[in-house]
């Protein structure tokens, strides 16, 4: 990677975070870590996958992001009948015209809120594939590009089992993060009693950043420099995966790639023009977790969760940083 | 090798990366703990071997149970929690019976500490308990050390030592990773996450990966320096023989296997078991001293009675002298002319109290006061005691011929009243029945073919001929069934025997024929250490053979029909020959000459050559730095010269062309040739040694500490921001790394100075 950024190109870039970070900050209060993670995974241009229970602000997350930066936003409920047209859009035929005219679907936006992704039957979760890794849609052999940029937020709730279609491991690997959002601190959550009124419609967030600026800031990340030590703590990390006992099968090629990325994103997000090896281990949890599972059978969920994440700890302070 | 905890929480925005070195996780170092302890244990327990102490059921117990914990380390949490409640009583009232039953301390210390470790081996281990297996073992090493101060316990003490330094260095590492948290007491049937999770293999890996050579390499260097120092410290402090200080010769395992012994029984005939180890080893000042077949002669048996040759308690009485306490004792040889031949001998434990010897000498030195007793005419000498562990002597003056002059008894022989049987000198009591006895006449008969006066030697030479020729050697022989003596019969059969067989027979016949006689026991031959050129003498070199009295010249002359002539001896250029042919250079010798080299430099150390040791590293350390000296003054007297010589045009452009080349060459180097050798490495192929980045990434590792605990001033946070750059920015956005580097100590230095006067 010898084209280095200049330092203007990264002020600029920095510059354009705070102002993003600064107006989230006004409607998601006291979760400054979920900010920066979204902030990193918009950066490095993934998709994020968010667990919690309903109510915890996961909506109002996408939807400030998606007003910060001046973008389309559509939220889709994911229900049992959903089918794939209702996401992607369906062709119909135009009286007038005489012929089928493509109508676009809700993920036609620049963020697109899945909720509870995992009520919709795996054909429904699997007509986001195409539109989450190609950011198009095709219908009739003809491919609709969405917005630019393009992110998806999906949501879902780990704990309920019943009438729920788990996602499969290729949709899995293809959300670059999962976050958990959390309960707000105490004086967080007072604030937010103190100040919150109506819905998530009622939020009025001036855009802050442009869309193109947002590309060019996803542009940017992609020529942070990685160090080829750091790459070799990456590799380290995700052939330690693979050679765990503890999990089913380690991680994806995929999955190394969007650890790498998604550093690069944070570096920039940090305000630098090279990854430090933090920036990896940081993002191990949030990047890889998901994309793991036990061999073992586990109790619920939760556990599950629990246990993949400690595995991980374990892995990241058993291989040397480089120094 | 190093360890740390799990990350803290991350810290606020800007530069907080922890330059981390290799870690093991608190887990692997249980595990790691758990290892070497189940090493230590097993060192521990297998001392057992060096000595007499009943306790072998028990070390193979804890070397199984021990080692099953080893390879299943889930193993202790099956074993019932009842044994855990029983078993500090139990092993109490089990030391407390053996005390009572044995009523030997030593011993039965010895099994408590096995007990005690058996249990250690199969439960899990708290710190306490870890270095309750620590002394533990160091009890057992120490012990079977003093007992045999052999070549193998240093080798063990070094490996146990070792293992012992990492065991106290991963017990310090747990703790320092536990944060000092004292963890509750394990209960029994739990098993601990480390044990549950332990995969050796995974280990090995990755203790290979966390290895910092640095680290090891240091660790290395350390205790190579401890090793230095504590043979120097050995070198200098003076030498004492332990064992006679302490009560613990009686526990040593190694007891005579040559079977030398006071006495020789024919009736029950034994095989001789072939046990090759090595039994004595001699150092000769001057190899062309040495015989052809040498004789080493330790044991005198004169009374025979009952089927079996003993050393008389008349004998004794008469010959051995009284007690003796003395570092050297002098012999009955005379001073010869030219170069005093030095012979050092080291006896192995548990070979006899008599010390072997080739014949007369004038004198016998031993490294420490010894007690003995000194066989003047018989040329025997014994120590009070047999050693426990190797001893050595220096012999001057040894008479390799043969022959053992004995004036005093040449005299009594001489004075002798022939009407009455010679009770005083058993040497010519033949000790069997008439009929018996008749039978050895007429064998002596034949032997003599009707010539009554026959002279001892031509006697011993006819003597051995008969018997060679009647008699096979066999290591498996058999004695005749049958009424009356058993040599007698084994000597009037054909049956095939062993050397004692055939100098008892021998000196039967002598003494029948009229001669006094006696058996002989010692060592024949050896083999010569083409290595550390010495004489290897082995418990399989174990030998009988008799010595007839020869009246004309008042000695005593060989006897041994299975040996070679006294008079092929005398040749030098057959002894050298000889020599050649005991060349040994197989890799026993090998291994036996490393144990030369032992007792040479460490064992054998009387004051002198202790003295010239220290001595030799002395002057080799002043001419170290005299030749360093010397160098310098020559150098400067060159240079002197040099300058002081006539200037001409020519010399003058030579020398100006020399700095220019020199000051050029400086230029360069500090332009270029640094920056190529640090900025690309070409030479060495990698990003991961470009020293650089690696000196950057150890300036980062040397502030991590101080960017947490002092709050990360400005600069700090400018300089660590630098430094990041450097180890992992792209090359062409780098700042000058000379100034960053420059930058950075300054800061580490005031702020190393700050939390000083901090407190």
């Amino acid at each position: 990677m010898s084209d280095f950024l200049q330092a203007g190109q990264i002020t600029e870039a920095t510059q354009g975070l705070e102002r993003l970070r600064a107006n989230m900050r006004v409607t998601i209060k006291g979760k400054d870590e979920v900010v920066e993670q979204v902030l990193v995974c918009l950066v490095a241009g993934g998709h994020l996958l968010i667990e919690d229970l309903p109510g915890v602000g996961k909506t109002t997350l996408a939807y400030s992001l998606a007003r910060s930066m001046d973008c389309v936003f559509s939220r889709v409920q994911f229900t049992s009948d959903l089918l794939p047209s209702d996401v992607t859009g369906v062709a119909i035929y135009d009286e007038t015209i005489k012929e089928f005219v493509f109508k676009k679907g809700p993920v036609f936006a620049n963020v697109v809120l899945a909720d509870e992704i995992n009520r919709a039957t795996p054909k429904t979760q699997s007509a986001l594939l195409e539109v989450m890794d190609r950011a198009r849609v095709t219908v009739d052999g003809e491919a609709h590009a969405v917005g630019s940029p393009f992110m998806v937020f999906a949501t879902q709730n780990p704990v309920d089992y019943e009438g729920t279609f788990p996602l499969p491991e290729s949709q899995m690997d293809r959300f670059l993060m999962r976050l958990q959002m959390g309960y707000p601190q105490a004086v967080d959550e007072l604030e937010i009693l103190r100040t919150q009124r109506g819905g998530y419609d009622a939020i009025a967030l001036n855009p802050v950043v442009t869309r193109s600026e947002v590309v060019k800031l996803q542009a940017l990340a992609h020529g942070v420099f990685v160090e080829e030590s750091v790459l070799d703590y990456v590799l380290k990390i995700v052939t330690a995966t693979r050679t765990e006992s503890e999990f089913r099968a380690g991680v994806s090629v995929r999955g190394g790639l969007a650890l790498r990325t998604a550093a690069q994103a944070r570096a920039l997000v940090k305000g630098r023009d090279f990854v430090l090896p933090e920036d990896v281990a940081e993002l191990v949890t949030a990047v890889l977790a998901h994309r793991l599972g036990l061999a073992r059978q586990t109790s619920d969920a939760l556990e599950e969760r629990r246990a993949v994440g400690a595995v991980l700890k374990r892995i990241v302070a058993a291989i040397p940083t480089p120094a | 090798m190093s360890a740390r905890g799990e990350r803290g929480p991350a810290t606020s925005a800007g530069p907080t990366v922890i330059a981390r070195r290799a870690q093991l996780t608190q887990e692997e170092l249980h595990q790691v703990k758990w290892m070497l302890g189940g090493v230590l244990t097993l060192l521990a327990v297998w001392t057992v071997f060096y000595m007499d102490v009943a306790a072998w059921s028990l070390m193979v117990a804890t070397t199984l149970t021990t080692g099953a914990a080893l390879v299943w380390p889930r193993l202790p949490a099956r074993v019932p929690a009842l044994a855990h409640t029983l078993a500090f009583p139990v092993i109490v009232a089990l030391f407390a019976g053996d005390l009572w039953l044995t009523s030997e301390v030593l011993p039965a210390m010895v099994r408590l500490g096995m007990l005690l470790l058996l249990y250690r081996g199969i439960s899990y281990r708290q710190r306490r308990d870890d270095l309750q297996v620590i002394v533990l073992g160091l009890f057992l090493i120490v012990v079977a050390g003093v007992l045999t101060a052999s070549l193998l316990f240093a080798l063990q003490i070094l490996i146990y030592t070792g293992c012992t330094l990492g065991f106290l260095l991963v017990i310090t590492l747990t703790e320092s990773l536990e944060g000092g948290q004292k963890p509750g007491p394990h209960k029994a049937g739990d098993l601990p996450t480390w044990a549950a999770h332990a995969d050796w293999g995974r280990l090995f890996r990755r203790l290979r990966e966390v290895s910092d050579w640095r680290v090891v390499t240091l660790g290395a260097v350390l205790f190579a320096g401890v090793l230095a120092v504590s043979a120097l410290l050995f070198l200098a402090i003076p030498r004492f023989q332990l064992e006679n200080s302490l009560f613990l010769d009686r526990y040593v395992s190694k007891k005579a296997r040559s079977g030398f012994n006071d006495s020789i029984k024919f009736g029950d005939v034994s095989e001789i078991i072939q046990d090759t180890s090595v039994a004595l080893t001699v150092d000769v000042s001057d190899r062309s001293q040495v015989p052809v077949a040498p004789y080493w002669r330790m044991v005198v048996l004169d009374e025979y009675r009952d089927g079996t040759f003993r050393f008389s308690a008349g004998l004794k009485r008469e010959a051995l002298g009284k007690d003796r306490t003395d570092t050297a004792l002098r012999g009955e040889a005379r001073p010869r002319m030219g170069a005093a031949v030095f012979w050092t001998f080291y006896l192995e434990s548990g070979v006899s109290r008599y010390l072997p010897l080739l014949g007369e000498f004038e004198r016998l030195q031993f490294r420490e006061p010894q007690n003995f007793q000194l066989a003047a005419e018989l040329n025997v000498v014994a120590l009070r005691n047999e050693p426990v562990s190797m001893t050595a002597y220096r012999v001057e003056g040894l008479d390799t011929s043969g022959i053992v002059r004995d004036p005093a008894f040449a005299r009594r022989w001489q004075e002798r009243d022939p009407a009455v049987a010679p009770k005083a000198v058993m040497q010519h009591r033949v000790g069997v029945g008439d009929s018996e006895r008749t039978r050895l006449e007429q064998i002596v008969a034949e032997i003599a073919m009707g010539g009554p006066g026959l002279a001892a030697d031509e006697f011993t030479r006819r003597t051995e001929e008969w018997l060679r020729k009647n008699h096979a050697y066999s290591l498996s022989p058999r004695v005749p069934g049958g009424e009356g003596d058993p040599l007698v019969r084994w000597l009037v059969s054909h049956e095939a025997g062993h050397c004692e067989l055939f100098a008892g027979s021998f000196v039967l016949l002598a003494r029948t024929a009229g001669f006094p006689a006696r058996v002989v026991t010692g060592f024949r031959g050896g083999t010569w250490n083409g290595f550390s050129n010495n004489f290897t003498i082995r418990n399989s070199d174990a030998h009988a053979w008799a010595e007839i009295f020869d009246e004309s010249t008042g000695a005593w002359l060989r006897g041994d029909a299975l040996g070679v002539a006294v008079a092929d001896q005398t040749s030098e250029a057959q002894r050298e020959a000889a020599l050649v042919r005991r060349m040994d250079r197989s890799w026993s010798a090998r291994f036996d000459s490393l144990r030369v080299f032992w007792y040479r430099r460490i064992v054998n150390f009387d004051q002198r050559s202790q003295v010239e040791t220290l001595r030799a590293v002395k002057t080799a350390t002043q001419n170290s730095g005299k030749r360093l000296r010397e160098a310098v003054e020559r150098l400067g007297a060159d240079l002197k010269a040099w300058l002081s010589a006539p200037w001409d045009g020519v010399r003058v452009i030579k020398s100006f062309a020399a700095v220019v080349l020199m000051g050029g060459m400086t230029w360069w180097w500090i332009a270029v040739g640094r920056g190529l050798v640090r900025g690309r490495w070409l030479w060495c192929g990698g990003r991961r040694s470009d020293p650089v980045r690696l000196l950057a990434g150890r300036w980062l590792g040397a502030m991590a500490g101080y960017r947490l605990a002092s709050g990360e001033s400005r600069e700090l946070r400018e300089v660590v921001a630098e430094l990041q750059r450097v180890r992992f920015g792209p090359r062409e956005t780098w700042p000058e790394p000379e100034g960053v580097f420059r930058r950075a100590r300054r800061v580490l230095r005031e702020v190393r100075r700050q939390r000083r006067a901090a407190g």
